[in-house]
């Protein structure tokens, strides 16, 4: 634990684009590992994985345009990955920002390889030999791809957790735990968007849709887990930046929406789950996530 | 000045032991000279400061900063401190401290000339992912105006609240330690204009050595003096302090640490969720393949036989 500064004079206004950011990248990385485990452990080509790979890239895009946006300097975003006075690779692993840079730059590059293959799969074009006949996913080199791009995607759903860790604020810095927590949320999230779209696109057989809400109440439980973990590893000082005004008001809406509401929906995936209330399942977890995010990012920054 | 009607801001004993100047006493504060390739900073003995602010006035003009927060002067409505905090605009803030009994007979006010630690293990060097920030040939820290991209990590991870966003430039911005003047030989603006030599420059060891005989006079006479900002705090703060109240009294950490030891812990507990989270996905969806594996369940149970078939012909 950092002993921060209790109050703080200079802002970082990480503000509504950041945490929207945060819960966009979160949702395209969850939807992406997810794929990755259905192509690993589930019926491998399937529509659920498929509708993660249309998903992930434009998520990404956008999330790496509000991360551009929201910069102080905008038009120096390269300067993340490039350092301009030497034209050498700007990477320093010791810092949480710059491996994120790397990794918003690198997890795109498999998500859209992903994506292409999802729109060949439907017919939509062929290049070359990459035909719906024979597609990335679905043979064994998907399966490395997919491989990478679901570690990536971890990468991706951890750093801004550990980003606020490191650092001197008053309730990021009291704890090491917001990586952990963000990682399960991104996986959370990102079964929640999956379980809308199936259960609002009626194209998934139920088994696999129950397969799903199994795995989404999994990663609600494990959430919840870590979420009162993390709310115990914060000590008095650091909980106090949360557990006021609208930031308590959005933890225990998270709690509700994102814990409660879809153990109750989904019941682990039971066996007569409808897919609207599937659907509806996911979307409790998709706005208790953000409200989560919410609570997370501008707390502390409420009270620095 | 005591007639004025300030409100208290820290409440103290009434006595204090007397603190001498370094003047009266003889201490030596006559500049040092430097070069190139040497560690050089700041000594601030904070006893000997009498709030005229000269320092941040020098650094306002030297570095050409606006005197005025977005084109609007402001005062703090509570005290004749109205720089506040130091920031993107202000690189120097003479801290005012007010410690009085509620009846005001007695008291003390304690001034600081805060300013960038440049400290040897810096947190927001380490945190900056543009390379932006920098450590000079005088082993101070600087961020380059040209690079700064503005993605604000190095204020969230500057131990000491150092660091703001300059609203001219849009960058990320603090002291320099006049970099610019100390390639041409010259002392810090700061330095140049203190009128008490309460801010003291030069090379480190020279500071460290008249900081610590210092602290052995005033200790001499009661005084509890200290410096703030030894080796052992972020391997040396290069613009260091004599204090003679709690770290926290001035409004600084008590024992500030690189933000990066957290990165470590963070990262082994992000990868230990992410494995958790991994195998209870996995396990979902392979319970699933190894039940469909099973032709006697399916046979004996017509509804999931039924399913798979669902199933297969969506995919179809």
């Amino acid at each position: 634990m950092n002993p921060a500064l209790i109050e703080r004079a200079n802002a970082v206004h990480w503000e509504w684009m950041v945490y929207l950011e945060m819960w966009i990248a979160g949702i395209a990385a969850g939807a992406y590992a997810t794929a990755a485990l259905l192509e690993w452990f589930g019926q491998g080509r399937s529509p659920i994985a498929r509708a993660a790979h249309l998903l992930t890239m434009p998520l990404m895009a956008l999330a790496a345009l509000l991360l551009i946006v929201d910069l102080s300097r905008p038009e120096r975003f390269f300067h993340m990955i490039v350092q301009v006075k030497t034209w050498l690779p700007s990477f320093k692993p010791w810092s949480p920002m710059s491996i994120g840079s790397w990794l918003v730059l690198a997890f795109p590059v498999f998500a859209f390889v992903s994506f292409v293959d999802a729109l060949i799969d439907r017919g939509m074009f062929r290049l070359g030999s990459w035909r719906r006949e024979r597609t990335l996913h679905g043979s064994s080199l998907g399966r490395i791809w997919a491989t990478l791009g679901g570690l990536l995607a971890l990468g991706v759903g951890t750093y801004s957790g550990v980003l606020l860790s490191a650092s001197e604020f008053p309730g990021w810095a009291d704890s090491s735990l917001i990586g952990a927590l963000f990682v399960v949320t991104a996986l959370a999230t990102g079964m929640a968007a999956l379980l809308v779209i199936s259960g609002l696109g009626r194209a998934v057989a139920p088994p696999d849709l129950r397969d799903l809400a199994r795995a989404a109440t999994f990663m609600v439980v494990w959430q919840m887990v870590l979420l009162v973990m993390f709310v115990i590893s914060l000590g008095p000082s650091g909980a106090r930046v949360y557990l006021t005004g609208p930031y308590l008001l959005a933890l225990i809406g998270a709690a509700i929406l994102a814990g409660i509401a879809p153990i109750a929906l989904l019941r682990f995936g039971a066996t007569r789950l409808r897919p609207a209330t599937a659907a509806l399942g996911g979307i409790t977890m998709l706005l208790g996530g953000f409200l989560l995010r919410y609570a997370i990012v501008m707390g502390p920054q409420a009270h620095g | 000045m005591s007639q004025v009607n300030l409100p208290v801001q820290q409440q103290a004993p009434v006595q204090q032991p007397p603190i001498p100047s370094t003047t009266t006493v003889g201490g030596p504060t006559a500049p040092i000279d430097y070069r190139r390739d040497q560690a050089v900073g700041f000594y601030t003995d904070t006893t000997v400061c009498i709030g005229c602010k000269a320092c941040e006035v020098a650094c306002k003009e030297w570095n050409q900063l606006p005197a005025t927060r977005g084109g609007e002067a402001s005062l703090s409505g509570d005290s004749y401190d109205n720089t506040v905090a130091l920031s993107g605009t202000d690189w120097r803030h003479v801290k005012f401290i007010e410690q009085f009994n509620p009846d005001r007979v007695g008291g003390r006010w304690l001034m600081m000339s805060d300013v960038c630690k440049h400290c040897v293990q810096a947190g927001c060097l380490e945190a900056c992912p543009t390379g932006a920030i920098i450590r000079t040939e005088f082993d101070t820290v600087v961020i380059q105006a040209d690079v700064c991209n503005g993605c604000r990590y190095c204020i969230s991870a500057c131990p000491f609240d150092v660091i703001g966003i300059n609203e001219v430039t849009n960058t990320a911005q603090k002291c320099t330690l006049c970099y610019d003047r100390l390639q041409v030989g010259m002392t810090p603006a700061c330095a140049q204009a203190c009128p008490t030599a309460s801010i003291q420059f030069g090379p480190i060891t020279s500071l460290r050595e008249r900081a610590d005989a210092r602290v052995a006079q005033l200790q001499a006479t009661g005084a509890q003096a200290y410096v703030y900002g030894k080796e052992d705090m972020l391997g040396g703060l290069n613009s260091f302090y004599l204090l003679v109240d709690k770290p926290s009294v001035y409004g600084l950490p008590e024992n500030p640490q690189l933000p990066s030891k957290q990165a470590g812990l963070g990262w082994l507990a992000g990868m230990g969720s992410a494995v958790v989270g991994g195998l209870l996905g996995a396990l979902s969806f392979r319970k699933h393949r190894m039940d469909e594996r099973r032709p006697v369940v399916a046979e004996s149970l017509p509804r999931d036989r039924r399913e798979v078939e669902t199933r297969d012909e969506v995919r179809r």
